[in-house]
């Protein structure tokens, strides 16, 4: 849930997420995209059991997804410490 | 302004000690390098909404106002030659001084530098208990990161659970921000927590601006007719796709008793029982370290300068040990007029006057972060939180029956780190962060808790950016 009262954000933008539409605002971190879009689970586990992020500064590890952005080979990155960018596109390693 | 092939001075961390030394090493002539994960200067304790973003009344509460005045000193420093939204993966040492190896947006992004201070800050401390790998289960500074930075609530109905006064603040903040705080939950007494106050009561009229910002957000979170209940803590997390509910148990000072004490229904629990100084790099760098006897995890030791066990790496803040952000300023004061003296800038006589005051206002603020340390101590507590059906290596999906498996089948327990091949335990991208304390505390059963051994890269990197 976006924090309205007081707060002006970037210029809005979309990214996809899996093939899906998610919409963005600059300077959001690509973990506060996708939560606010109701994804909180970035991966499923060994157990097949989906995880999300726990530390949301870069230790846990936890929000690891794969990001590619136009003319960059795909990247594994922290959701948590990334920046979302126009064209962006993420997929997560959900098996549902 | 051109880069010198050799800085001065490497800093890993734009929290409060890496503002504070900077500002010391620069005023003496040092040219300075600053690394820090987050884009932007401030730390967790100040962590900015990003550029791009207006925020009006941004932290503006009592409790951030010295280091507030600190980041706006810091951020006028032109001088420094700033490396946001990089990641330190390791340190060198070479016969002049440090190789840092860096990785940054761009890819790699080191340096080189005559000393090095690492200001790495802390984390939330993991707590392994059932359901806590279930989305929505996060730490409670990550819930305050994302209202400070990015002006986002992770969730709508939000349960606090620990042992540490930090929660009433983010349960506080996250209320203002419009969620629904549904509980906050001490597993220690109220009774206990203010006879540790009143047992000094010295120490705390001297500190009274961070007990008064605790009292107020108590006070609004009570007016709202928030919950906030002593002597419970959570017993389990519960839901898939993400967090549904979470069931409480009653606490009494020997630890959770096991009987239910109700259910509530939240999507986000933020764990809230302390916090561990961030030690992987001096780990890795071969700094000696020792444990934490008050918080847990490995505070890495120091001399009266703040000089590290290898020569020209100096360490402050809460690397030296979690005593929060007032201590973190003194000590990075500190180190700074301990780096301008090894480099030749200051006189022993113009360091030590120059240290006086940073040095008597330290030594009163670790008075009260001891006391906090003494009310907010998880060591009864989290412990007892976990089963062995319960993840406790979040990256490699290990249990802490799998672990008391392979320590009985290898005829007894040896480190972590021989735990670490046999289970995989602590072998993921996190590097153990997440799973060494309750590693230790499960090895600790039968006596003989050591840590993981700390490798390059201390932080996640693609190889192609390493060759």
């Amino acid at each position: 849930m976006r924090i309205e009262d007081s707060v002006t954000r970037g210029p809005g933008l979309d990214i996809l997420v899996d093939g899906r539409v998610v919409p963005a605002f600059g300077g959001e971190t690509l973990a506060t995209t996708l939560i606010a879009a109701g994804i909180s689970a970035f991966r499923d586990d060994s157990r097949d059991r989906p995880r999300g992020l726990f530390c949301n500064m870069g230790t846990c590890c936890e929000c690891f997804v794969r990001v590619t952005v136009p003319g960059r080979a795909a990247r594994d990155v922290r959701a948590c410490l990334t920046l979302v960018a126009a064209g962006m596109a993420v997929e997560l390693a959900r098996h549902d | 302004m051109t880069e010198p092939s050799v800085f001065d001075l490497a800093i890993v961390g734009g929290g409060p000690a890496g503002q504070a030394a900077a500002e010391i090493a620069i005023a003496n002539g040092l040219s300075v390098v600053m690394f820090d994960e987050q884009q932007r200067l401030g730390g967790q304790i100040l962590r900015q909404p990003p550029v791009g973003f207006a925020v009006a009344r941004w932290m503006q509460g009592r409790a951030y106002r010295g280091v507030a005045a600190q980041l706006a000193r810091a951020t006028a420093l032109t001088a420094i030659d700033w490396r946001g939204g990089t990641s330190v993966l390791g340190l060198f040492k070479r016969a002049d001084g440090f190789d840092i190896v860096a990785n940054g947006p761009a890819g790699p992004a080191s340096a080189v530098a005559t000393r090095v201070l690492i200001a790495a800050g802390c984390y939330d401390m993991p707590v392994a208990l059932p359901g806590w790998t279930t989305p929505g289960v996060m730490g409670a500074g990550a819930v305050q990161a994302f209202i400070k930075s990015q002006q986002f609530l992770p969730g709508r109905r939000f349960v606090l659970a620990g042992t540490h006064p930090l929660q009433l603040l983010v349960a506080d903040q996250v209320r203002r921000g419009g969620g629904t705080v549904v509980a906050v939950i001490f597993a220690q007494s109220a009774a206990a927590a203010v006879a540790r106050v009143l047992a000094d009561p010295l120490t705390a009229v001297l500190n009274a601006s961070t007990l008064a910002s605790a009292a107020v957000s108590f006070a609004r979170l009570r007016w709202a007719g928030v919950s906030v209940r002593f002597g419970t803590t959570v017993a389990r997390a519960e839901g898939r796709a993400r967090l549904s509910s979470v069931t409480l148990q009653n606490c009494v000072a020997s630890g959770p008793t096991g009987r239910t004490a109700g259910v509530l229904n939240c999507d986000t629990l933020a764990l809230c029982f302390g916090f561990l100084p961030q030690a992987d790099l001096p780990r890795a760098t071969g700094c000696t370290v020792e444990r934490d006897p008050a918080t847990g995890g490995w505070a890495t030791t120091h001399d009266a300068w703040l000089r590290s066990s290898i020569v020209g790496l100096f360490v402050a803040g809460e690397t030296t040990g979690v005593a929060g952000a007032d201590c973190a300023l003194e000590e990075g004061r500190i180190a700074g007029l301990g780096i301008a003296l090894d480099a030749g800038r200051l006189t022993v006589a113009q360091a030590d006057a120059a240290a006086r005051a940073p040095r008597a206002r330290l030594a009163r603020r670790r008075k009260f972060a001891a006391m906090l340390a003494d009310i907010a101590s998880p060591a009864a507590i989290v412990p007892q939180l976990i089963d062995d059906t319960t993840i406790v290596c979040r990256c490699e999906d290990v249990t802490r029956g799998q672990l008391r498996a392979a320590m009985a089948s290898r005829g007894g327990p040896g480190g972590a780190s021989s735990l670490k091949l046999v289970t995989r335990a602590g072998m993921g991208l996190c590097q153990g962060r997440s799973c060494e304390q309750a590693v230790m505390t499960i090895l600790g059963e039968t006596g003989r808790p050591a840590g993981f051994t700390a490798r390059f890269p201390v932080r996640p990197v693609a190889v192609a950016d390493l060759i």
